[in-house]
Protein backbone atom coordinates (compact mmCIF):
# COMPACT_ATOMS: atom_id res chain seq x y z
CA UNK A 1 0.00 0.00 0.00
CA UNK A 2 2.69 2.48 0.83
CA UNK A 3 4.33 1.14 -2.26
CA UNK A 4 1.07 2.59 -4.36
CA UNK A 5 1.20 5.94 -2.40
CA UNK A 6 4.76 6.80 -2.90
CA UNK A 7 4.26 8.37 -6.70
CA UNK A 8 1.19 9.73 -5.85
CA UNK A 9 2.50 11.52 -2.27
CA UNK A 10 5.81 12.31 -5.16
CA UNK A 11 3.48 14.28 -7.35
CA UNK A 12 1.63 16.05 -4.22
CA UNK A 13 5.05 17.43 -3.54
CA UNK A 14 6.11 18.67 -6.51
CA UNK A 15 2.78 20.28 -6.94
CA UNK A 16 2.76 21.66 -4.09
CA UNK A 17 7.05 23.12 -4.21
CA UNK A 18 5.69 24.51 -7.57
CA UNK A 19 2.76 26.21 -6.30
CA UNK A 20 4.63 27.04 -3.20
CA UNK A 21 7.33 29.16 -5.68
CA UNK A 22 4.80 30.91 -7.72
CA UNK A 23 2.93 31.99 -4.08
CA UNK A 24 6.05 33.23 -2.87
CA UNK A 25 6.66 35.20 -6.59
CA UNK A 26 3.33 36.33 -6.20
CA UNK A 27 3.35 37.54 -2.60
CA UNK A 28 7.15 39.16 -3.45
CA UNK A 29 5.65 41.19 -6.83
CA UNK A 30 2.36 42.28 -4.13
CA UNK A 31 4.81 43.67 -1.30
CA UNK A 32 6.96 45.18 -3.86
CA UNK A 33 4.19 46.93 -5.42
CA UNK A 34 2.57 47.89 -1.54
CA UNK A 35 5.75 49.22 -1.22
CA UNK A 36 5.44 51.76 -4.26
CA UNK A 37 3.08 53.49 -1.82
CA UNK A 38 6.48 54.96 0.14
CA UNK A 39 8.09 57.06 -2.40
CA UNK A 40 10.23 59.15 -0.12
CA UNK A 41 12.25 55.86 0.38
CA UNK A 42 12.58 54.39 -2.61
CA UNK A 43 12.75 57.49 -4.99
CA UNK A 44 16.33 58.30 -3.24
CA UNK A 45 17.85 55.05 -4.28
CA UNK A 46 16.15 54.96 -7.87
CA UNK A 47 18.46 57.13 -9.62
CA UNK A 48 21.70 55.61 -7.78
CA UNK A 49 19.96 51.94 -8.84
CA UNK A 50 19.54 53.71 -12.64
CA UNK A 51 23.10 54.60 -13.03
CA UNK A 52 24.61 50.95 -11.43
CA UNK A 53 22.26 48.99 -13.58
CA UNK A 54 21.63 51.08 -16.77
CA UNK A 55 24.57 53.28 -17.46
CA UNK A 56 27.06 51.28 -15.75
CA UNK A 57 25.64 48.47 -18.77
CA UNK A 58 25.48 50.66 -21.90
CA UNK A 59 29.34 49.29 -22.84
CA UNK A 60 28.27 45.72 -22.71
CA UNK A 61 25.35 46.64 -24.57
CA UNK A 62 27.20 48.58 -27.18
CA UNK A 63 30.07 45.98 -27.35
CA UNK A 64 26.87 43.34 -28.06
CA UNK A 65 25.24 45.20 -30.44
CA UNK A 66 28.31 46.60 -32.70
CA UNK A 67 29.17 42.64 -33.59
CA UNK A 68 25.43 41.56 -33.76
CA UNK A 69 24.70 44.55 -36.44
CA UNK A 70 28.29 43.39 -38.19
CA UNK A 71 27.60 40.12 -38.44
CA UNK A 72 23.98 40.16 -39.39
CA UNK A 73 24.75 42.25 -42.26
CA UNK A 74 27.30 39.44 -43.17
CA UNK A 75 25.04 36.73 -42.56
CA UNK A 76 22.45 38.38 -44.94
CA UNK A 77 24.83 39.11 -47.37
CA UNK A 78 25.65 35.68 -47.57
CA UNK A 79 21.87 34.28 -47.37
CA UNK A 80 20.68 36.51 -50.32
CA UNK A 81 23.85 36.17 -52.81
CA UNK A 82 22.21 36.38 -56.40
CA UNK A 83 18.95 35.43 -55.21
CA UNK A 84 17.74 38.96 -53.09
CA UNK A 85 18.70 42.41 -54.07
CA UNK A 86 21.51 43.21 -51.90
CA UNK A 87 19.96 46.07 -50.41
CA UNK A 88 17.45 44.06 -48.26
CA UNK A 89 20.88 43.74 -46.03
CA UNK A 90 19.40 46.67 -44.07
CA UNK A 91 15.68 45.67 -44.17
CA UNK A 92 17.02 42.38 -42.64
CA UNK A 93 19.54 44.05 -40.26
CA UNK A 94 16.91 46.46 -39.04
CA UNK A 95 13.98 44.16 -38.47
CA UNK A 96 16.20 42.00 -36.86
CA UNK A 97 17.73 44.16 -34.58
CA UNK A 98 15.23 46.13 -33.43
CA UNK A 99 12.62 43.26 -33.01
CA UNK A 100 14.63 40.65 -31.57
CA UNK A 101 18.25 40.47 -31.54
CA UNK A 102 18.82 43.71 -29.38
CA UNK A 103 16.14 43.20 -26.83
CA UNK A 104 16.81 39.57 -26.03
CA UNK A 105 20.55 39.69 -26.15
CA UNK A 106 20.99 42.68 -24.43
CA UNK A 107 18.22 41.31 -22.09
CA UNK A 108 20.34 38.21 -21.47
CA UNK A 109 23.68 39.81 -21.18
CA UNK A 110 22.12 42.12 -18.54
CA UNK A 111 20.46 38.67 -16.84
CA UNK A 112 23.73 38.31 -16.43
CA UNK A 113 25.53 41.12 -15.22
CA UNK A 114 22.59 42.78 -13.37
CA UNK A 115 20.69 40.05 -12.29
CA UNK A 116 23.77 38.36 -10.62
CA UNK A 117 24.82 41.88 -8.79
CA UNK A 118 21.57 41.97 -7.31
CA UNK A 119 21.25 39.03 -5.86
CA UNK A 120 24.70 39.21 -4.69
CA UNK A 121 23.83 42.05 -3.36
CA UNK A 122 20.96 41.16 -1.17
CA UNK A 123 22.02 38.12 -0.29
CA UNK A 124 24.76 39.12 1.02
CA UNK A 125 22.74 41.43 3.20
CA UNK A 126 20.43 38.58 4.17
CA UNK A 127 23.18 36.53 5.08
CA UNK A 128 24.94 39.41 7.37
CA UNK A 129 21.53 40.08 9.02
CA UNK A 130 21.78 44.02 7.22
CA UNK A 131 18.01 43.15 6.13
CA UNK A 132 17.05 42.99 9.52
CA UNK A 133 18.54 45.84 10.88
CA UNK A 134 17.02 47.59 8.29
CA UNK A 135 13.54 46.44 9.35
CA UNK A 136 14.67 46.54 12.94
CA UNK A 137 15.33 49.93 12.10
CA UNK A 138 11.85 50.59 10.84
CA UNK A 139 12.92 50.56 6.98
CA UNK A 140 10.66 48.68 4.40
CA UNK A 141 13.31 46.73 2.88
CA UNK A 142 10.87 46.27 -0.62
CA UNK A 143 10.79 50.26 -0.90
CA UNK A 144 14.42 50.61 -0.30
CA UNK A 145 16.10 47.58 -1.89
CA UNK A 146 13.71 45.95 -4.15
CA UNK A 147 11.38 48.79 -5.61
CA UNK A 148 14.48 51.35 -6.71
CA UNK A 149 15.79 48.02 -8.49
CA UNK A 150 12.94 47.45 -10.22
CA UNK A 151 11.80 50.76 -11.43
CA UNK A 152 15.28 51.36 -12.33
CA UNK A 153 15.29 47.96 -14.92
CA UNK A 154 11.76 49.11 -16.19
CA UNK A 155 13.31 52.06 -17.24
CA UNK A 156 17.15 51.26 -18.26
CA UNK A 157 16.36 48.16 -19.62
CA UNK A 158 14.54 50.21 -22.79
CA UNK A 159 16.73 52.91 -23.09
CA UNK A 160 20.14 50.26 -22.88
CA UNK A 161 18.54 48.28 -25.78
CA UNK A 162 17.27 51.71 -27.93
CA UNK A 163 21.22 52.45 -27.56
CA UNK A 164 22.23 48.86 -28.57
CA UNK A 165 19.45 49.19 -31.26
CA UNK A 166 20.64 52.38 -32.51
CA UNK A 167 24.41 50.76 -32.50
CA UNK A 168 23.52 47.30 -33.82
CA UNK A 169 21.71 49.40 -37.16
CA UNK A 170 24.95 51.59 -37.42
CA UNK A 171 27.16 48.86 -37.06
CA UNK A 172 25.34 46.53 -39.78
CA UNK A 173 25.09 49.68 -42.13
CA UNK A 174 29.28 50.50 -41.82
CA UNK A 175 29.82 46.52 -42.17
CA UNK A 176 27.95 47.00 -45.61
CA UNK A 177 29.37 50.03 -46.51
CA UNK A 178 33.12 48.59 -45.87
CA UNK A 179 32.96 45.01 -45.61
CA UNK A 180 30.36 44.32 -48.76
CA UNK A 181 30.62 47.22 -51.13
CA UNK A 182 26.71 48.05 -50.48
CA UNK A 183 26.31 51.73 -50.81
CA UNK A 184 25.10 54.12 -48.17
CA UNK A 185 22.04 55.05 -50.00
CA UNK A 186 21.40 51.12 -50.91
CA UNK A 187 21.46 50.24 -47.53
CA UNK A 188 19.23 52.97 -46.14
CA UNK A 189 16.82 52.55 -48.91
CA UNK A 190 16.60 48.91 -47.37
CA UNK A 191 16.83 50.24 -43.81
CA UNK A 192 13.70 52.19 -45.18
CA UNK A 193 11.89 50.01 -47.25
CA UNK A 194 9.64 48.04 -44.75
CA UNK A 195 10.64 50.57 -40.86
CA UNK A 196 7.75 50.99 -38.94
CA UNK A 197 7.40 53.23 -35.41
CA UNK A 198 5.98 50.40 -34.17
CA UNK A 199 9.65 47.88 -34.57
CA UNK A 200 11.17 50.24 -32.25
CA UNK A 201 8.26 50.00 -29.81
CA UNK A 202 7.92 46.61 -29.92
CA UNK A 203 11.73 46.20 -28.90
CA UNK A 204 11.05 48.58 -26.23
CA UNK A 205 8.20 47.68 -24.53
CA UNK A 206 9.76 44.00 -24.28
CA UNK A 207 12.90 45.02 -23.09
CA UNK A 208 10.68 46.89 -20.29
CA UNK A 209 9.44 43.53 -19.52
CA UNK A 210 12.85 41.78 -19.33
CA UNK A 211 13.88 44.93 -16.74
CA UNK A 212 11.37 43.81 -14.48
CA UNK A 213 11.99 40.25 -14.69
CA UNK A 214 15.59 40.40 -14.29
CA UNK A 215 15.13 42.82 -11.31
CA UNK A 216 12.28 41.26 -9.69
CA UNK A 217 14.12 37.75 -9.81
CA UNK A 218 17.71 39.31 -8.62
CA UNK A 219 15.89 40.61 -5.75
CA UNK A 220 13.79 37.67 -4.73
CA UNK A 221 16.85 34.99 -5.01
CA UNK A 222 18.93 37.35 -2.99
CA UNK A 223 16.53 38.22 -0.29
CA UNK A 224 15.42 34.27 -0.05
CA UNK A 225 19.37 33.51 0.16
CA UNK A 226 20.42 31.70 3.45
CA UNK A 227 23.13 30.08 4.34
CA UNK A 228 26.87 32.37 4.11
CA UNK A 229 29.11 32.73 1.09
CA UNK A 230 27.60 29.17 -0.23
CA UNK A 231 23.39 30.11 -0.10
CA UNK A 232 24.57 33.79 -1.87
CA UNK A 233 26.60 32.08 -4.35
CA UNK A 234 23.46 29.68 -5.56
CA UNK A 235 21.16 33.20 -5.47
CA UNK A 236 23.30 34.19 -8.08
CA UNK A 237 22.89 31.15 -9.76
CA UNK A 238 19.82 30.74 -9.57
CA UNK A 239 19.01 34.42 -10.58
CA UNK A 240 20.69 34.87 -13.54
CA UNK A 241 19.44 31.21 -14.98
CA UNK A 242 15.99 32.13 -14.23
CA UNK A 243 16.09 35.22 -15.23
CA UNK A 244 17.65 34.01 -18.76
CA UNK A 245 14.47 31.59 -19.25
CA UNK A 246 12.16 34.00 -18.23
CA UNK A 247 13.87 36.32 -20.61
CA UNK A 248 13.28 33.70 -23.35
CA UNK A 249 9.45 33.07 -22.10
CA UNK A 250 8.34 36.71 -22.50
CA UNK A 251 10.14 36.51 -26.24
CA UNK A 252 8.03 33.86 -27.16
CA UNK A 253 5.26 35.36 -25.51
CA UNK A 254 5.33 38.53 -26.10
CA UNK A 255 5.38 37.34 -29.71
CA UNK A 256 2.70 35.67 -29.46
CA UNK A 257 0.57 38.07 -27.86
CA UNK A 258 1.42 41.32 -30.04
CA UNK A 259 3.29 40.08 -32.71
CA UNK A 260 1.09 36.95 -34.22
CA UNK A 261 -1.77 37.88 -36.25
CA UNK A 262 -0.16 41.79 -36.36
CA UNK A 263 -0.12 42.97 -40.51
CA UNK A 264 3.66 44.10 -41.59
CA UNK A 265 2.24 47.11 -42.98
CA UNK B 1 28.03 61.97 -5.99
CA UNK B 2 24.26 61.91 -5.69
CA UNK B 3 23.87 64.74 -7.68
CA UNK B 4 26.96 63.54 -10.01
CA UNK B 5 24.53 60.32 -10.39
CA UNK B 6 21.44 62.19 -11.25
CA UNK B 7 23.27 64.18 -14.28
CA UNK B 8 25.04 61.08 -15.70
CA UNK B 9 21.41 59.34 -15.57
CA UNK B 10 19.55 62.10 -16.75
CA UNK B 11 22.25 63.32 -19.45
CA UNK B 12 22.36 58.96 -20.79
CA UNK B 13 18.31 59.34 -20.70
CA UNK B 14 18.05 62.04 -22.66
CA UNK B 15 20.59 61.09 -25.12
CA UNK B 16 19.40 57.52 -25.93
CA UNK B 17 16.09 59.07 -26.30
CA UNK B 18 17.06 61.81 -28.89
CA UNK B 19 19.25 59.33 -30.50
CA UNK B 20 15.99 56.85 -30.95
CA UNK B 21 13.64 59.69 -32.23
CA UNK B 22 16.31 61.26 -34.49
CA UNK B 23 17.06 57.93 -36.03
CA UNK B 24 13.10 57.31 -36.59
CA UNK B 25 12.68 60.26 -37.78
CA UNK B 26 15.03 59.95 -40.03
CA UNK B 27 14.35 56.45 -41.12
CA UNK B 28 10.58 57.50 -41.79
CA UNK B 29 11.66 60.38 -43.37
CA UNK B 30 9.17 62.39 -41.82
CA UNK B 31 9.48 66.32 -42.70
CA UNK B 32 8.86 68.24 -39.46
CA UNK B 33 7.34 71.65 -39.23
CA UNK B 34 7.94 72.01 -43.35
CA UNK B 35 4.95 73.16 -45.95
CA UNK B 36 4.34 70.60 -47.83
CA UNK B 37 1.81 70.49 -51.40
CA UNK B 38 -1.36 68.65 -50.36
CA UNK B 39 -2.76 66.59 -53.63
CA UNK B 40 -5.88 64.37 -53.27
CA UNK B 41 -6.76 61.91 -56.31
CA UNK B 42 -9.63 59.65 -56.84
CA UNK B 43 -9.29 56.09 -57.82
CA UNK B 44 -12.21 53.07 -57.92
CA UNK B 45 -9.26 50.40 -56.78
CA UNK B 46 -6.13 51.79 -54.49
CA UNK B 47 -4.71 47.99 -55.16
CA UNK B 48 -2.03 47.80 -52.48
CA UNK B 49 -1.14 50.68 -52.09
CA UNK B 50 -0.35 51.81 -48.48
CA UNK B 51 0.20 54.86 -46.00
CA UNK B 52 3.92 55.84 -46.60
CA UNK B 53 3.81 54.56 -50.04
CA UNK B 54 6.54 56.95 -52.21
CA UNK B 55 4.78 59.92 -54.81
CA UNK B 56 7.28 59.75 -57.71
CA UNK B 57 7.01 62.23 -60.51
CA UNK B 58 8.57 61.81 -63.60
CA UNK B 59 10.85 59.36 -61.79
CA UNK B 60 12.25 61.08 -58.77
CA UNK B 61 10.79 60.49 -55.19
CA UNK B 62 8.72 63.79 -54.67
CA UNK B 63 6.56 62.98 -51.77
CA UNK B 64 4.28 59.90 -49.89
CA UNK B 65 1.24 58.88 -49.40
CA UNK B 66 -0.25 60.45 -46.31
CA UNK B 67 -3.92 58.58 -46.35
CA UNK B 68 -5.86 56.03 -47.98
CA UNK B 69 -9.96 56.49 -47.42
CA UNK B 70 -13.25 55.48 -48.94
CA UNK B 71 -15.78 57.98 -50.40
CA UNK B 72 -18.67 57.81 -51.53
CA UNK B 73 -19.81 55.96 -54.89
CA UNK B 74 -17.54 53.46 -54.35
CA UNK B 75 -14.75 55.43 -54.87
CA UNK B 76 -10.99 55.81 -52.94
CA UNK B 77 -9.27 59.06 -51.77
CA UNK B 78 -5.61 58.85 -51.64
CA UNK B 79 -4.25 61.87 -49.88
CA UNK B 80 -0.92 62.63 -50.74
CA UNK B 81 1.90 65.16 -49.61
CA UNK B 82 4.26 66.88 -51.70
CA UNK B 83 7.60 68.53 -51.60
CA UNK B 84 6.25 71.97 -52.05
CA UNK B 85 9.31 72.26 -55.21
CA UNK B 86 7.67 69.46 -57.25
CA UNK B 87 5.95 70.95 -60.17
CA UNK B 88 3.11 68.94 -61.37
CA UNK B 89 2.21 67.86 -65.21
CA UNK B 90 0.13 70.18 -67.13
CA UNK B 91 -2.85 67.70 -67.34
CA UNK B 92 -1.76 65.29 -64.06
CA UNK B 93 -3.23 61.37 -63.81
CA UNK B 94 -1.70 59.51 -61.13
CA UNK B 95 -1.18 55.31 -61.19
CA UNK B 96 -0.35 53.47 -58.52
CA UNK B 97 1.48 50.53 -59.58
CA UNK B 98 3.97 48.33 -57.88
CA UNK B 99 7.39 49.59 -57.77
CA UNK B 100 8.97 46.41 -57.39
CA UNK B 101 8.45 42.63 -58.03
CA UNK B 102 8.20 42.53 -53.97
CA UNK B 103 5.22 43.97 -53.36
CA UNK B 104 6.14 47.57 -53.07
CA UNK B 105 3.78 49.78 -54.75
CA UNK B 106 4.04 53.92 -55.58
CA UNK B 107 1.85 56.61 -56.99
CA UNK B 108 2.94 57.78 -60.15
CA UNK B 109 1.95 61.14 -61.23
CA UNK B 110 2.06 61.45 -65.15
CA UNK B 111 0.63 63.90 -67.72
CA UNK B 112 -2.61 62.34 -69.35
CA UNK B 113 -1.25 61.92 -72.93
CA UNK B 114 1.90 59.65 -71.59
CA UNK B 115 -0.44 57.19 -70.34
CA UNK B 116 0.46 53.82 -71.32
CA UNK B 117 -2.17 52.78 -74.39
CA UNK B 118 -4.72 50.65 -72.67
CA UNK B 119 -8.81 50.89 -73.17
CA UNK B 120 -9.41 49.94 -69.92
CA UNK B 121 -7.01 52.45 -68.06
CA UNK B 122 -8.28 55.28 -70.21
CA UNK B 123 -11.78 54.47 -69.13
CA UNK B 124 -10.54 54.30 -65.44
CA UNK B 125 -9.04 57.75 -65.93
CA UNK B 126 -12.13 59.36 -67.97
CA UNK B 127 -14.36 58.06 -65.09
CA UNK B 128 -12.10 59.29 -62.65
CA UNK B 129 -11.90 62.41 -64.22
CA UNK B 130 -15.54 63.41 -63.26
CA UNK B 131 -14.99 65.42 -59.56
CA UNK B 132 -13.46 68.29 -60.03
CA UNK B 133 -10.36 69.35 -57.91
CA UNK B 134 -9.59 66.24 -57.37
CA UNK B 135 -6.77 63.95 -59.49
CA UNK B 136 -7.90 61.45 -61.36
CA UNK B 137 -6.36 57.94 -61.03
CA UNK B 138 -6.23 54.42 -61.75
CA UNK B 139 -3.87 51.62 -60.67
CA UNK B 140 -2.09 49.33 -62.81
CA UNK B 141 -2.52 45.63 -62.39
CA UNK B 142 0.06 44.18 -60.47
CA UNK B 143 1.46 40.79 -59.46
CA UNK B 144 -1.86 40.32 -57.09
CA UNK B 145 -4.11 39.87 -60.40
CA UNK B 146 -1.92 38.18 -62.18
CA UNK B 147 -1.86 35.77 -58.88
CA UNK B 148 -5.65 36.14 -59.26
CA UNK B 149 -5.11 35.14 -62.92
CA UNK B 150 -3.20 31.72 -62.08
CA UNK B 151 -5.94 31.26 -59.11
CA UNK B 152 -8.64 31.18 -61.49
CA UNK B 153 -6.55 28.90 -64.11
CA UNK B 154 -6.08 26.44 -61.36
CA UNK B 155 -9.77 26.96 -60.02
CA UNK B 156 -10.32 25.57 -63.77
CA UNK B 157 -7.26 22.65 -63.73
CA UNK B 158 -9.17 21.96 -60.45
CA UNK B 159 -12.68 21.84 -62.56
CA UNK B 160 -11.04 19.48 -64.72
CA UNK B 161 -9.73 17.03 -62.35
CA UNK B 162 -12.77 16.81 -60.59
CA UNK B 163 -14.68 15.89 -64.18
CA UNK B 164 -11.71 13.53 -64.68
CA UNK B 165 -12.71 11.79 -61.08
CA UNK B 166 -15.90 11.84 -62.26
CA UNK B 167 -15.23 10.29 -65.42
CA UNK B 168 -12.95 7.57 -63.39
CA UNK B 169 -16.03 5.46 -62.03
CA UNK B 170 -16.00 2.09 -60.99
CA UNK B 171 -16.04 0.06 -64.26
CA UNK B 172 -12.79 2.47 -65.77
CA UNK B 173 -11.61 1.51 -61.93
CA UNK B 174 -12.65 -2.30 -62.66
CA UNK B 175 -11.03 -1.94 -66.02
CA UNK B 176 -7.41 -0.33 -64.68
CA UNK B 177 -7.28 -3.06 -61.85
CA UNK B 178 -7.97 -5.60 -64.74
CA UNK B 179 -5.19 -3.96 -66.32
CA UNK B 180 -2.91 -3.85 -63.81
CA UNK B 181 -3.62 -7.70 -63.13
CA UNK B 182 -2.84 -8.42 -66.76
CA UNK B 183 0.72 -6.21 -66.83
CA UNK B 184 1.62 -8.49 -63.50
CA UNK B 185 0.72 -11.69 -65.37
CA UNK B 186 2.59 -10.38 -68.03
CA UNK B 187 5.33 -9.55 -65.70
CA UNK B 188 5.26 -13.14 -63.95
CA UNK B 189 5.62 -14.62 -67.55
CA UNK B 190 8.50 -12.94 -68.21
CA UNK B 191 10.31 -13.55 -65.08
CA UNK B 192 9.28 -17.17 -66.28
CA UNK B 193 10.91 -16.78 -69.55
CA UNK B 194 13.77 -14.79 -67.91
CA UNK B 195 14.64 -17.38 -65.73
CA UNK B 196 14.08 -20.57 -68.20
CA UNK B 197 16.80 -18.84 -70.74
CA UNK B 198 18.91 -17.47 -67.83
CA UNK B 199 21.64 -20.73 -69.02
CA UNK B 200 21.42 -19.75 -72.32
CA UNK B 201 22.31 -16.03 -71.31
CA UNK B 202 24.72 -17.73 -69.49
CA UNK B 203 26.65 -19.20 -72.45
CA UNK B 204 26.26 -15.92 -74.58
CA UNK B 205 27.85 -14.46 -71.71
CA UNK B 206 30.60 -16.63 -72.20
CA UNK B 207 30.99 -16.90 -75.33
CA UNK B 208 30.50 -12.70 -75.27
CA UNK B 209 33.50 -12.65 -72.94
CA UNK B 210 35.31 -15.11 -75.48
CA UNK B 211 34.61 -12.76 -78.37
CA UNK B 212 36.09 -10.12 -76.46
CA UNK B 213 39.20 -12.11 -75.44
CA UNK B 214 39.49 -13.05 -78.98
CA UNK B 215 39.22 -9.54 -80.15
CA UNK B 216 41.59 -8.16 -77.51
CA UNK B 217 44.42 -10.73 -78.90
CA UNK B 218 43.39 -9.82 -82.50
CA UNK B 219 44.18 -5.97 -81.15
CA UNK B 220 47.42 -7.35 -79.53
CA UNK B 221 48.21 -8.85 -83.09
CA UNK B 222 47.20 -5.71 -84.83
CA UNK B 223 49.44 -3.73 -82.52
CA UNK B 224 52.70 -5.80 -83.27
CA UNK B 225 51.83 -5.73 -86.60
CA UNK B 226 51.52 -2.13 -86.61
CA UNK B 227 54.95 -1.78 -84.35
CA UNK B 228 56.42 -4.18 -87.33
CA UNK B 229 55.16 -1.81 -89.59
CA UNK B 230 56.65 1.18 -87.84
CA UNK B 231 60.01 -1.15 -87.69
CA UNK B 232 60.08 -1.52 -91.74
CA UNK B 233 58.92 2.11 -91.73
CA UNK B 234 61.66 2.92 -90.36
CA UNK B 235 64.27 0.35 -92.21
CA UNK B 236 64.68 0.51 -95.91
CA UNK B 237 62.00 -2.71 -96.18
CA UNK B 238 59.36 -0.21 -96.91
CA UNK B 239 60.85 1.75 -99.57
CA UNK B 240 61.77 -1.47 -101.68
CA UNK B 241 58.17 -2.57 -100.87
CA UNK B 242 56.30 0.94 -102.27
CA UNK B 243 59.37 0.41 -105.46
CA UNK B 244 58.12 -3.00 -106.08
CA UNK B 245 54.45 -1.61 -105.22
CA UNK B 246 55.01 1.07 -108.37
CA UNK B 247 56.51 -1.28 -110.46
CA UNK B 248 53.63 -3.65 -110.40
CA UNK B 249 51.28 -1.20 -111.17
CA UNK B 250 53.24 0.24 -113.96
CA UNK B 251 53.07 -3.59 -115.34
CA UNK B 252 49.20 -3.17 -114.91
CA UNK B 253 48.83 -0.10 -116.32
CA UNK B 254 50.22 -1.64 -119.73
CA UNK B 255 48.44 -4.85 -119.47
CA UNK B 256 45.81 -2.68 -119.35
CA UNK B 257 46.03 -1.03 -121.94
CA UNK B 258 46.76 -3.78 -124.20
CA UNK B 259 43.39 -5.18 -122.92
CA UNK B 260 41.96 -2.06 -123.81
CA UNK B 261 43.20 -2.46 -127.55
CA UNK B 262 41.61 -6.19 -127.59
CA UNK B 263 38.49 -5.39 -126.68
CA UNK B 264 38.21 -2.30 -129.40
CA UNK B 265 39.32 -4.62 -131.29
CA UNK B 266 36.83 -7.22 -130.09
CA UNK B 267 34.38 -4.45 -130.72
CA UNK B 268 35.01 -4.03 -134.21
CA UNK B 269 34.43 -7.87 -134.70
CA UNK B 270 31.40 -7.91 -132.73
CA UNK B 271 30.01 -5.35 -135.06
CA UNK B 272 31.02 -7.25 -137.96
CA UNK B 273 29.66 -10.39 -136.57
CA UNK B 274 26.56 -8.26 -135.76
CA UNK B 275 25.87 -6.84 -139.58
CA UNK B 276 26.98 -9.75 -141.06
CA UNK B 277 23.94 -12.10 -138.65
CA UNK B 278 21.54 -9.02 -139.67
CA UNK B 279 22.02 -9.66 -143.29
CA UNK B 280 21.81 -13.80 -142.72
CA UNK B 281 18.76 -12.71 -140.42
CA UNK B 282 17.10 -11.02 -143.93
CA UNK B 283 18.22 -14.01 -145.63
CA UNK B 284 16.29 -16.42 -143.45
CA UNK B 285 13.25 -14.16 -143.44
CA UNK B 286 13.06 -13.98 -147.09
CA UNK B 287 13.67 -17.61 -147.49
CA UNK B 288 10.97 -18.19 -144.55
CA UNK B 289 8.22 -15.57 -146.19
CA UNK B 290 9.18 -17.82 -149.76
CA UNK B 291 10.89 -15.16 -151.39
CA UNK B 292 13.52 -16.17 -153.59
CA UNK B 293 14.56 -19.83 -155.29
CA UNK B 294 15.56 -21.00 -151.80
CA UNK B 295 12.14 -19.61 -150.18
CA UNK B 296 10.42 -21.02 -153.05
CA UNK B 297 12.28 -24.57 -152.44
CA UNK B 298 11.40 -24.63 -148.57
CA UNK B 299 8.18 -23.53 -148.55
CA UNK B 300 6.43 -24.65 -151.78
CA UNK B 301 4.94 -28.00 -151.65
CA UNK B 302 4.55 -28.72 -155.04
CA UNK B 303 8.07 -28.25 -155.92
CA UNK B 304 9.02 -31.11 -153.61
CA UNK B 305 6.01 -33.52 -155.06
CA UNK B 306 7.27 -32.55 -158.91
CA UNK B 307 11.02 -33.52 -157.55
CA UNK B 308 10.08 -36.54 -155.60
CA UNK B 309 7.79 -37.58 -158.73
CA UNK B 310 10.80 -36.98 -161.02
CA UNK B 311 13.35 -38.71 -158.63
CA UNK B 312 10.65 -41.73 -159.11
CA UNK B 313 10.59 -42.05 -162.48
CA UNK B 314 14.02 -41.13 -162.86
CA UNK B 315 14.64 -44.30 -160.52
CA UNK B 316 12.33 -46.34 -163.03
CA UNK B 317 14.46 -44.98 -165.87
CA UNK B 318 17.50 -46.13 -164.45
CA UNK B 319 16.24 -50.01 -163.99
CA UNK B 320 14.51 -49.92 -167.09
CA UNK B 321 18.34 -48.73 -168.63
CA UNK B 322 19.20 -51.37 -166.81
CA UNK B 323 16.96 -54.12 -167.57
CA UNK B 324 17.09 -53.77 -171.13
CA UNK B 325 20.10 -51.71 -172.20
CA UNK B 326 19.24 -52.29 -175.80
CA UNK B 327 16.21 -49.72 -176.39
CA UNK B 328 18.60 -46.91 -175.20
CA UNK B 329 21.63 -47.87 -176.94
CA UNK B 330 22.28 -49.08 -180.11
CA UNK B 331 25.99 -49.40 -181.01
CA UNK B 332 26.40 -49.61 -184.28
CA UNK B 333 29.70 -49.96 -186.38
CA UNK B 334 29.95 -48.39 -189.55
Amino acid sequence: MTALLLPVQRVGHVTRAMLGSVGRASRFVADSLRSLREGRTWSSQTVLQMRRLGVDSLPIAAFIALFTGIVLALLASYSFTGAVPLYFVGTLVEKTVTLELAPVLTGLALAGRVGANIAAELGTMRVTEQLDALETLGYDPFAFLVVPRVIAGIVMFPLVVGAAMIIGVAAGGLASVFLLHLSAAEFTKGLRLFFQTFDVQYGLVKSASFGAAVTFIGAASGMRASGGAVGVGRACTRAVVFSAVLILVLDALWAVTWLLGRSPT
Amino acid sequence: MKRANDVIVGSVVLAVIAALIIGIVWVKQSDIGRRQLDVTAHFRDVGNARVGNSVVVRGVIGGRIEGIELAPNGWVNVRMKLDPSVRLPADPVVLLNESSLFGDWQATVVERRALPADAALAREVADASQVSGILPGASLPGIGKLTAVAGQIAGDVASVASRVGTAFDDSAARDLRASIRNVADLSTTLRGVAQAHASDLDTLGVQLRRAVTTLNRTAGVVEITARRLDSATTSDQFRQLVTNFSDAAFELRHAASQVRDLTTRLQSTQARAEAFLAVGDSVLSKMNRGQGTFGLLLNDPSVYAHADSTLRELRALSADIRANPKRYLSVRLF
